[in-house]
C-alpha cells in the first residue's frame, strides 16, 4: 500500500467528439482533505464519477486506493466502491418506496455484507453508531421523504459512513440547502475529518463549503486543473474574480473562506 | 354458496396470483415502471405467435412465451439508463413498440400460411375461472421462486429502489441483480396471463403497493403488507365476483381499486387527525 489514494496521469474524458476533463497529472495522497472547486460544468463531477468508475469513455490512468479503477473487471470494481463512500450531488428522486432513514443509512452496509446474506447484528449496530454520531436517532424510523433536505443529506453521508470508508467523495453536500443547514454539514464535514482523517475530496463552487480542514484546493475549468495549492495560495481575489465575475472579493477569518459582493467595478 | 370443491383450485389460483403480483407491486411501484406489465405482456405474445408458427401448440406455446418475455426482460435489465442515458421507461416503450410488432407480423403470416392463431390468444388472454390445479401449482412455482429471490437479494433490492446509480456507486451488484429480478418477474407474469389474464395482472402489479405505501413505511412492512392485500384482492375480489355473478377479472381490478383508494382516504383522516 504506498501513499497515494488518488492518482490521475494523462486521464481524459470524452463526451462525443468533445473532451469534458483533462488532467495531466494528480495526486491525493492518503489522509488529505482537498477541495475541488470550480464553476458549473468544469467537469468536478466527472471526476469524481470517474474515481467511481461510472464515467464511461475514461482514457488513461486513474488509480484509486492502488487500484487502476478503468480497467478492472466488475467483480473487483465493486469492491474498490465498497472502500470508497459517496455523497450525490442529487438527491435521488423521491422515491414511491418508503424507506425509513435506519434502511437508508444501510444500504452502506450492503455490499459490504456480500450477496445472498442478510445483514447481520454487527451491521445494524455499526448503522446505529453512525446514525447517533450524525444526530440522527430520533429520526431513525421516519420515512427518509419525510425529512428536511438537510437530514437528507445528513442520512447520505451517514450511510457512507456506514461503509467505513478509506476514501471520502462529497459531491457538493451542501447543494440546495439553507444557510444554518450549509454551516451544520460544513462543521459535520469538518468533524468527521478531524475525528478519521480518511481522505476527502470535496466538490463545490462555493468557497464557504470549504472547512477550515482543507489543506489544499484544486481548481478546475473547462475540464482542465487550472491552480492546484494551499486555500490561501489558490483562493485570491484575482482568481475567483477571473472564474466567477470580476465584482466579487475574497473574505477570510477563522479558516473559513467566502466571497462577498465587492466594488472593484463600483470603486 | 360456492362449490368449493369445484371452485377451491380458482380461489386458490386468485389467491396466488395476487399475493405473488402484490409482492412484485412493491418493486413496480417502487421503480416507477408500471409500464412493465404491458411490455411484457408483448413479449410473450411475440414468443408465443412465433413458436406457434414454428409448429408448437397448447401448453407448449408457453415455452417461446417464456422466453420471449424473459429475452426482453433480460435486455431491460442489462440497458442501465446512466450508461444509454436512457429512462427505463423510454427503453420499455422501445422493447413494447419491437415486441407488438413482431407479434402482428407473425398474426399476419397466420393469415399468409392459413393457420389458426386460436391457441396464442388463449394463452395470454386466460380467465380466473378456468384455472385448474395444475395451473396452481405451475403459478405456486413460480411465485415461489421470486419469493425466495426476494429473500435472498432483499437488501441489494432495497437498495436498488432506492436509487440503482448509488447502489452500484456503493459497490453493490445492482445491474445483475436488477436483471434477474426482471426475468424472474417475467417468467411470473407470462405464467399468470395464461391462468388469469391481462387485466386483473396489470391491475394487481400496481394496486396492492400504492395501497401499502399510504399505510405503512419501512421495507419489510410494506412488502408483507402489499402481499396480504394483494391475495385479498384476487381471493376476495374473486368471491365477490361468484356472489355478485359479475366478471371475475373485472370485479378483482374494481375490488384492488377500491382498496387503493381506502387506503388513500385513511392515510389523509390520519395525518389531520
Amino acid at each position: 500500500m504506498n501513499n497515494v489514494a488518488v492518482h490521475l496521469d494523462d486521464f481524459s474524458v470524452r463526451a462525443g467528439h468533445r473532451e469534458i476533463l483533462s488532467v495531466d497529472s494528480l495526486a491525493v495522497s492518503r489522509g488529505e482533505f482537498v477541495g475541488l472547486l470550480g464553476p458549473n460544468g468544469a467537469g468536478k463531477s466527472t471526476l469524481l464519477r470517474c474515481l467511481l468508475g461510472m464515467q464511461p469513455h475514461a482514457r488513461g490512468g486513474a488509480h484509486v486506493l492502488d487500484r487502476r479503477v478503468n480497467r478492472l473487471p466488475s467483480g473487483d470494481l465493486a469492491r474498490l466502491r465498497r472502500r470508497v463512500g459517496f455523497v450525490p450531488q442529487i438527491l435521488p428522486a423521491r422515491s414511491e418506496m418508503p424507506l425509513t432513514v435506519r434502511e437508508v443509512v444501510a444500504i452502506g452496509r450492503t455490499g459490504i455484507a456480500g450477496l445472498l446474506l442478510p445483514l447481520k447484528s454487527g451491521d445494524w449496530r455499526i448503522v446505529d453508531e453512525w446514525l447517533e454520531r450524525l444526530g440522527l436517532t430520533s429520526l431513525a424510523r421516519r420515512g427518509f421523504s419525510e425529512i428536511s433536505g438537510g437530514e437528507q443529506r445528513k442520512t447520505l453521508i451517514a450511510r457512507a459512513m456506514v461503509q467505513n470508508p478509506e476514501l471520502l467523495l462529497l459531491d457538493e453536500p451542501t447543494a440546495n440547502l439553507d444557510l444554518g443547514w450549509r454551516e451544520r454539514i460544513v462543521e459535520l464535514v469538518e468533524e468527521l475529518y478531524r475525528q478519521t482523517r480518511i481522505t476527502v475530496i470535496l466538490v463545490c463552487h462555493e468557497l464557504e463549503v470549504l472547512p477550515p480542514c482543507c489543506s489544499r484546493v484544486v481548481v478546475l475549468d473547462e475540464g482542465k486543473i487550472i491552480a492546484d495549492g494551499g486555500p490561501g495560495e489558490i483562493l485570491t481575489a484575482a482568481r475567483i474574480q477571473s472564474l466567477y465575475g470580476p465584482t466579487l472579493e475574497v473574505v477570510h477569518n477563522a479558516g473559513r473562506w467566502a466571497v462577498v459582493p465587492g466594488g472593484t467595478n463600483h470603486a | 354458496m360456492l362449490d368449493l370443491t369445484f371452485w377451491a383450485s380458482v380461489i386458490a389460483g386468485g389467491l396466488i396470483a395476487g399475493g405473488s403480483s402484490g409482492l412484485l407491486s412493491v418493486y413496480i411501484v417502487g421503480m416507477r415502471i408500471p409500464f412493465l406489465g404491458v411490455c411484457v405482456a408483448h413479449a410473450a405474445l411475440a414468443g408465443a405467435v412465433f413458436g406457434a408458427l414454428g409448429g408448437l401448440a397448447g401448453p407448449m406455446l408457453l415455452v417461446p412465451a417464456l422466453a420471449g418475455a424473459m429475452v426482453t426482460a433480460l435486455a431491460l435489465g442489462l440497458a442501465d439508463p446512466r450508461k444509454i442515458h436512457m429512462d427505463a421507461n423510454v427503453v420499455m416503450g422501445l422493447l413494447f413498440s419491437v415486441t407488438m410488432g413482431l407479434a402482428f407480423v407473425g398474426f399476419g403470416l397466420f393469415g399468409v400460411l392459413g393457420k389458426s392463431d386460436n391457441d396464442v390468444r388463449s394463452l395470454l388472454w386466460g380467465s380466473l375461472t378456468y384455472c385448474r390445479w395444475s395451473d396452481v401449482w405451475l403459478m405456486l412455482s413460480a411465485a415461489l421462486a421470486l419469493g425466495l429471490f426476494v429473500l435472498l437479494f432483499g437488501k441489494e433490492m432495497r437498495a436498488i429502489l432506492f436509487s440503482r446509480t448509488d447502489a452500484q456507486a456503493a459497490g453493490i451488484r445492482a445491474t445483475g441483480v436488477w436483471t434477474g429480478f426482471l426475468v424472474l418477474t417475467a417468467a411470473l407474469m407470462t405464467v399468470n396471463f395464461q391462468t388469469v389474464g391481462g387485466l386483473m395482472i396489470y391491475s394487481l402489479i400496481t394496486n396492492p403497493a400504492a395501497a401499502a405505501f399510504q399505510l405503512t413505511r419501512g421495507g419489510r412492512r410494506v412488502t408483507i403488507l402489499a402481499v396480504i392485500l394483494g391475495a385479498i384482492s384476487g381471493g376476495g375480489g374473486f368471491i365477490l365476483s361468484a356472489i355478485t355473478d359479475l366478471p371475475s377479472g373485472a370485479v378483482i381490478v374494481l375490488f384492488s381499486s377500491l382498496l387503493v383508494f381506502l387506503a388513500a382516504v385513511f392515510r389523509h383522516v390520519r395525518h389531520r387527525g
